[in-house]
């Protein structure tokens, strides 16, 4: 209890996720939404890590392996996610090459990396403050779903760019595992629990107190 | 008579309301306990500890939330029966549209992509504006449909699984890779998911989540 803030937790009450009802925990399930209520989400760090672990995972054959195939006239090509981005690059589109590379290679990589640095710090194993942390998690709920764009490109061309023997798109597991890393990382950021980061700092606040008092007398 | 209009005075009367008892909210980011206190029209009650919102009282909530999710419902209907793009080439012309292109993924062997096209862009948007509907019109009126509390957890669980505006981006990246190969114009479907993605927006953020619940429950009483 630092700096004179009731935690709700500490009465026994939690907040519902879905409703926001604050009821005793003993309860089991919200009165209000009949959603199972937990003072804090069980076995988050856990969950998180597993997920973004298996994200991280899937990370590598989605960018290797081709998300689609081209066959024009007879001709046969593999496109990656990287080929794409690169390919509207050499052509002079900018923009798009940008949007791609944002959505595609880098949000998925900055995710991974902020919900590692989360559990980190939500463990105490690193110290960084709360308030810019909350704004880390935020960003990396919002972020995550912009990812999804190329999946949909992909059964976009699939479904228009087919013209016979002239030209065809099919899509490759590229794809699969690409959509996976996404959903993926999404769940993970659900499960985490950023009252934990709270949590540890004033656990660490009561621990330096006591050091304090313990000097003092 | 008199019922009636209590009823909808109830419902339209300051919020949160004041019952009996004392009520607490819960910061969700610090778990910051905090005596609920009705704030204006407009105005957000902020955790004393971080500064996060709490809950806010919107403008017009009931009325925003119940005519824009409306019309994400209308603009669906439209966005489902035009293509969002048509392309000319080789003599071939060539539409597409959500069912089209969840259908072209199964058809080339990954029905799971196809199945997660369909839930992101055609399943969550609907439960979102359809269960919004179902919960906030009869809410004006102060009264509840049948099983509105399960439609409103559904809506809420639904909500980051929407990803209208993500398939929008995607329709525009895929229109610049096919530019080069054909003609390819924006259909009419385009324009309508561009409408339900700025109405979905505006009826979610019409309405404060702990407000649409608490006039929920003061309406089943
Ligand atoms: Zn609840
Ligand atoms: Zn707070």
């Amino acid at each position: 209890m630092s700096r004179g803030f009731t935690k709700a937790s500490s009465l026994g009450l939690a907040s519902c996720h879905v409703c926001h009802l604050v009821s005793p925990v003993a309860e089991g399930h919200c009165p209000r939404c009949g959603t199972a209520i937990h003072l804090r989400k069980p076995a988050s760090i856990q969950k998180t890590v597993a997920l973004m672990v298996a994200a991280a995972a899937l990370y590598i054959p989605s960018h290797l392996l081709p998300v689609l195939t081209t066959v024009e006239l007879g001709e046969v090509t593999h496109n990656t996610i990287v080929g794409g981005m690169l390919s509207f690059w050499r052509s002079g589109a900018y923009p798009i090459a940008i949007v791609i590379f944002t959505a595609s290679i880098l949000i998925p990589l900055l995710k991974i990396f902020a919900l590692t640095w989360l559990c980190l710090a939500a463990t105490g194993r690193i110290r960084p403050s709360p308030e810019f942390l909350g704004k880390i998690y935020w960003m990396t709920e919002l972020m995550g779903r912009w990812s999804m764009v190329d999946i949909f490109v992909v059964g976009i061309l699939v479904s228009v760019v087919q013209l016979g023997n002239y030209m065809s798109i099919t899509p490759q597991p590229g794809a699969i595992a690409f959509a996976g890393v996404v959903i993926l990382t999404m769940f993970s950021a659900m499960s985490f629990e950023p009252r934990l980061l709270w949590d540890q700092l004033d656990e660490e606040c009561a621990l330096g107190e006591e050091t304090v008092n313990a000097t003092e007398t | 008579m008199i019922r009636g209009f209590n009823r909808r005075w109830r419902a339209l009367a300051a919020w949160p309301r004041p019952r009996g008892g004392t009520r607490y909210s819960a910061c969700h980011f610090c778990d910051t306990l905090h005596e609920v206190e009705t704030v204006a029209e407009g105005d957000a009650a902020r955790c004393t500890r971080c500064g996060a919102v709490l809950y806010q009282n919107r403008r017009a909530s009931l009325t925003r939330a119940a005519a824009f999710s409306l019309a994400a419902l209308l603009a669906m209907v439209v966005m489902h029966s035009f293509p969002f793009l048509v392309m000319d080439a080789a003599s071939l012309r060539r539409n597409l549209t959500l069912f089209g292109a969840a259908w072209s993924l199964s058809q080339e062997g990954m029905p799971e992509l196809g199945l997660a096209v369909i839930v992101f862009t055609v399943i969550a948007p609907f439960v979102l504006a359809g269960g919004m509907l179902y919960v906030t019109m009869p809410l004006i009126f102060g009264r509840s449909m049948p099983h509105a509390r399960m439609v409103a957890k559904w809506m809420y669980m639904s909500e980051p699984w929407n990803m209208a505006e993500v398939f929008l981006l995607g329709v525009l990246v895929s229109l610049l890779k096919i530019a080069k190969l054909a003609d390819v114009e924006f259909g009419i479907g385009f324009w309508a998911c561009g409408v339900v993605m700025v109405c979905m927006a505006a009826a979610v953020a019409g309405i404060d989540r702990e407000e649409l619940w608490d006039r929920l429950e003061v309406a089943e009483t």
